[in-house]
This record gives C-alpha cells, structure tokens and sequence, in this order.
C-alpha cells in the first residue's frame, strides 16, 4: 500500500501541492488526473524524493520512504531522459546497477526487457540513434529493469502511437496483475477508464475527487439521454427548471444533468410534451464528464 | 553517501569516456606532443656542437687554422681545417663547403660570419703570432707555451649552479603546458558531463534512486582517475623516451619530481572540479556553458601565466607568494619542485592550502549542484540554486 498523506509543496510564491492524500492498494491501476499545473508531476517527484515536500509524508508498506525504499521503485519521468551515447544494453544494465541489482541480475533483467520490447536487434545501439518509438521502448524499460515494487510513471502514454499504447497496457495491466501498484497520470481519459479500478483528480494542487472508477461514476448518476424526433433545440427543456443541458450529440439527442431534486421521469414528461420521444436512457457519466465537471468547480 | 553508488557513477564516466574518439585523439596528441619535444631537438641538431670547416691557404694560415682546430673545444666547437688553394676558396665559400678561408692577414667568408667562429680564429690568429714574436725575442720553447697558456680564470656564483636546471626548464615549462591542459580539459568534462545530464533530462531518472552527492562525487572521481591515468601514460612515454634517446638524465630525482606534478594535478583536479560541476549545473544546455564557465576559465588562465613568470624566476617573490594561492599553487609549484627550485615547507603549505580549499569547496559544490541540477527550464541564478532546498 502507498499512502501519501497531506503533501504540499511551494515554489516560491507559486503553491503546486496544497494537502494531497490518498492511496494506492497492491495490484491496484491507479489513474492520476488533472488539468496541467495541476501539480501531477509535482506530486510523484515527491514520491520518488526527487523533490522533498514542504509538509505531509509518502508511507510505502506502512513505513515513511527512505532512500534504501525508493530503490526499489521504477519511475518515468515526463520528461524523458536517457543517456544519447550510451549504447541501449550498457544503459538498462548500468540502472539496474543504480537500483541496487547485483552484475548477474541486472545483466539478465536487461537483456529480458530488450526482448520482451522488442529492441533485441538494436541492444548494442546508441540510445540517439534509435527512433522515438524505440527510444520510449528504453524508456519503459529503464523503469522496469530493477524489477520494481512500485511503479510510477508521469504521461506514460502521451507520444504513442495506438500499438505502443496496447504494448505499453498490457505491460502495465500485467504489472499490476503480479501485485505491484501502478501510478499513472495521463490525459488520455478514455485510456484511463478502461485501464484504471481507481483515480485521483487534482486540481489547482488539491484533490477534488478520488476513489474507484465505479464509485465515482456511480456517485452522480443523474444525467439522461434523451432524444426527441424533430426537435433540434432544447428549448422544450425550459419546463424542468432543475434540469440542464450538458452537451448535444451528433444525432440531436441531449445529455441532461439533473440537479435540485428534478426527476428523470420529469424530463421524460417534458419531452413527450415536445414530440415523439425516439430515445430516453439513464446515463451513467464517463471521466471525461465527471474531470470536465470537478475541474470546473 | 553509498559508496556503491558512488563506485558505479564513476565507473560509467571512466568507461564512456575512455570509449570516445576524442579522449583517444587527445590522448594520442599529448603522447606525440611530448615524444617530439624529447625527440626533436638532437634530431635536429639544435643541442649539438657548433662545427664549422676552414680552409687554409699559405702555411702561415695553416698554422693559425692548427691552433684554431686545438682550441676550439673551449668555445664548445669543432673546427675541421683544410689546405685549399688561392683560385678555387671563393666558390667554395659560396657553395658552403668551407665556412671561412684564413690567408696571411684575412678572414674570408661569404656573409657575416658566425660570432663563435671569429672569436676562435681571432684567439689562435693571437696565439700564433704572439708566440712567434715571444721565440724571436729570445724566449725557449717552455716559457713561449707558459706565457701563451696561463691558467684561466675559474668562475664562481654566489648562488650555486645546477647544471640540469637548464634542461630541467624546458621540461618544467611542458610540465606546466600540460597540467594547464589537464584542469581545463577535465575541468570541462566535468562541467559538460552535469550538462549532458540536464539536457538529456536523464538526470531526473538518476536522482529517483543516488543522491545529487552521490551522483557529483561519482563523476568527479571517475573523471579525475582518467585524467591521473592519462597523465601517467603521457609520462611514462615521456620518460621512456627520453631515456632512449639520453635527451634527459633520468634518475630518482627526477622521477619523484614527475610523481609530485602528478600529485599535483590530484589537489588542482580536486579543487576545480568541484566548481566546474556547478557551473554545469546552472545552465541547461551546452551552449550556455562557455558563459557560466568563464570565471573558472579565466582564473586557470591566470594561473598559467603566473606560472611562466615564476618558470622563470623560481625563486623570486611570485613564486614564493603563488605557492600558498590555492589555484595557483597547483601550476606553479610543480615546475618549481622540477627544477629543485621549491623548498619542502612550501610544497607542503601550498599542498594543506589547497587542500583545505578543495574540502571546503566541495560541500559548497553539492549544496548549490543539489539546488540547481533539477531546475532543466533556463539558467539558474548562483543565489537561488544556493537557496533551493532539493531532494530529501
């Protein structure tokens, strides 16, 4: 269990963590989001004590982190960095090293990785010489090559193209799937629904929601669908003073948010008022509309 | 601190570095550079005896060029004397066979002659006549050679003469060349491997498992071990070959004189190092570094010239003042001590003062390269890396 407990963190007059907690369980896909600047990165520097905080603790396995612990988490940055003249093999070796694995282990753990990436052609390369498709390759698995307990990786997906980000879940799902947990902030929310059992949205470096996917969207549960033949507009909607317009589909259906005691039932009269009623359902929202409304708070 | 840590970084720079082609170029021109000063000269000719070749015409001449010829080791020169007639003298003079042509009362030669050669022929010209008139006025054999050879002057210093220190200069004055060469070459590995870091946001990765101290101690002594190992090998192939060729006794004396330079460029590595390590991590890309690095710059600069002036004036006032200036001592002690010119209580005040300096540095270094080596964006101000507060 990772258990971050209450961070803040200033840079100068500029506040980026103002008392975030939450925590991760073992096994857990935990998906980190938020606006930029929300204070993401801020946030897992601490955890990997790239940056001390001003107040609050990161505990891993129920004891505060210390150097000898952190050791033995795998981080990728956001801003990705390897060594442009070393050569791909010398690299993943040398940080395994770093990490405390001994010559024979971290020698197997490389070549392991360069396999299972698929960079056993270009292990000898200079890491410049790669392409940026082969050199996020490197990347990943510079964060994986000490086998570590906890993995925390900053917009693991952001440059991807649609095989890398399956190449890229399955190793994280698998990951997570052995008991290690993984943090992950990204804007790809949709990727994160699918892949992520809980999250956390920050905003303005505070916490605005977190906890299970299904929690979350579970929670709200008042919006409907509705699609009324003919009628373009929403100005039918008027009649429900309670209830209002989120977005417009494509195909002229409305999502409507209900608030202040307004009933779907209530739309449905309204609609059936306006015309012929061609679609009605009860919409469970997706991240994007619980981020779009946490942020917008 | 871990060590292992600390072991590992440094041998990562010492085996990238040692792979790139330009430590091998550098390496393979500071050998070349220093076989060709050992070499060059006697292939030259430039420590070898003046020689020169007279022709004499008329046997008053020869026994002028005789005399000359018996004299002329005591001007350091040699002098191979030639009966030549009258006709032919001249085209041999401008053909450079003959370097000058004695007759009765003339000394001929194509341009000015050269001062040495005058002054042994105007010597035994002297000596020939003078004994000629000596044995006319009655005097026997024995008192000619008496009065035409006293005994010579002896000389005496009030300091006393090293008969190496000459030859000893020159090699001091390399020896300064190359630990100038030394501090500001790895100097610069130092500053532009913390870059490459920054840059290649590679650094962020390393401070998730060492510490920002662990890291700058690893690459300054990784990189400081090369630059030892490098001056070894250019040293001993000085060594080798100026043995093979006798350009340079080489004998204990010597020998400790080059361990302590080497020594030396461990105190000035030791203390500079520390500092071009902050330099690079001010600034977030290479071509920034120049700028941030010119204080550093400058001050080795001004060690070298101090350093020639006290080349040559090892005893004067500079050299006594220089030797206890942390960055000057580094360069300007090391020919000292060469040429025997350096007492033990200097090179050991000189040795405590930078010393002293470096371990005081160093703390300063990894505070501000702690606060600054994160901060990728732009360059960071001296006072706010100095304020930072970095990893835990």
């Amino acid at each position: 269990m990772l258990e971050l407990t209450d961070l803040a963190r200033r840079y100068g007059d500029v506040v980026a963590l103002d008392g975030i907690s939450f925590s991760v369980a073992p096994g857990q896909l935990y998906g980190f989001v938020g606006p930029n600047g929300a204070g993401k990165t801020t946030t897992m520097r601490i955890v990997l004590g790239v940056l001390a905080p001003d107040r609050g603790e990161v505990r891993w396995r129920g004891k505060r982190v210390d150097a000898a612990t952190r050791s033995r988490f795998g981080y990728m940055p956001e801003e990705r960095g390897l060594y442009p003249k070393m050569r791909v093999r010398a690299q993943l070796v040398y940080l395994a090293r770093l990490h405390g694995a001994q010559p024979a282990e971290a020698a197997a753990a490389a070549g392991r990785w360069i396999d299972r990436l698929g960079l056993t052609e270009r292990a000898g390369d200079r890491v410049e010489t790669l392409s940026l498709g082969n050199q996020q390759r490197v990347q990943l698995a510079a964060a994986l090559v000490h086998d570590p307990e906890l993995l925390v990786l900053d917009e693991p997906f952001s440059g991807l193209d649609p095989v890398g980000v399956d190449v890229l879940s399955g190793v994280l799902s698998e990951y997570a799937a052995t008991g290690v947990p993984v943090v992950f902030s990204s804007h790809q929310l949709e990727l994160v629904e699918r892949l992520c059992e809980a999250v956390a949205i920050v905003k303005d470096g505070r916490l605005v929601a977190s906890g299970t996917v299904d929690e979350l969207r579970g929670s709200d549960g008042r919006t409907v669908r509705v699609a009324v033949a003919g009628e373009d507009g929403d100005g039918w909607l008027a009649a429900v003073p309670a209830a209002e317009t989120v977005s417009r589909g494509r195909d002229g259906s409305l999502l409507v948010a209900l608030t202040d005691g307004a009933t779907p039932e209530e739309v449905l009269d309204a609609a059936r008022r306006a015309g012929t009623v061609t679609h009605f359902s009860l919409e469970r929202p997706t991240l994007t509309d619980l981020f779009r409304k946490a942020v917008a708070t | 601190m871990r060590r292992s840590a600390v072991r590992l970084v440094a041998r990562r720079e010492l085996t990238e570095r040692v792979r790139e082609r330009s430590f091998l170029v550098g390496t393979c021109v500071s050998i070349a550079i220093i076989a060709l000063v050992v070499v060059l000269p006697p292939l030259l000719g430039l420590d070898e005896q003046d020689r020169y070749t007279v022709g004499a015409v008329g046997e008053q001449a020869a026994k002028v060029a005789e005399a000359a010829r018996a004299g002329a080791g005591a001007f350091d020169a040699e002098i191979t004397v030639r009966r030549v007639e009258p006709d032919g003298a001249d085209t041999e003079l401008r053909d450079g066979e003959l370097d000058a042509v004695l007759t009765d009362d003339v000394l001929r030669s194509r341009e000015k002659p050269d001062d040495k050669l005058v002054g042994v022929l105007q010597a035994a010209d002297r000596e020939v006549r003078s004994g000629a008139a000596l044995r006319e006025a009655g005097l026997s054999e024995g008192e000619v050679r008496a009065a035409l050879s006293p005994e010579p002057l002896r000389v005496s210093t009030i300091e006393p003469v090293d008969d190496r220190r000459d030859s000893l200069g020159g090699l001091a004055f390399f020896t300064i060349l190359i630990l100038y060469g030394q501090l500001l070459t790895y100097g610069f590995w130092v500053a532009s491997g913390v870059v490459e870091e920054k840059a290649s946001r590679v650094v962020e990765i390393l401070l998730s498992t060492i510490r920002p101290r662990e890291l700058l101690a690893g690459k300054v002594i990784g990189l400081g071990l090369l630059g030892l190992a490098q001056l070894l090998l250019v040293a001993a192939v000085g060594l080798l070959v100026a043995t093979a060729t006798g350009a340079v006794d080489v004998d204990s004396d010597l020998l400790i004189a080059v361990g302590l330079s080497l020594l030396w460029f461990v105190l000035g590595y030791a203390f500079f190092a520390c500092a071009f390590a902050c330099a690079g991590a001010l600034v977030p890309r290479l071509e920034e570094l120049q700028a941030s690095a010119t204080p550093l710059t400058l001050t080795i600069m001004i060690s070298l010239f101090i350093a020639f002036a006290v080349n040559s004036d090892p005893e004067g006032t500079l050299a006594h003042v220089s030797a206890f200036i942390p960055f000057t001592a580094p360069m300007t002690l090391p020919p000292r001590i060469l040429v025997g010119a350096a007492p033990w209580y200097e090179v050991v005040g000189g040795a405590v003062v930078t010393l002293a300096a470096a371990a005081a540095l160093i703390p300063l270094a990894a505070r501000i390269y702690s606060g600054a080596v994160l901060r990728t964006g732009s360059a960071v101000k001296l006072r706010d890396a100095w304020r930072a507060r970095s990893a835990a």
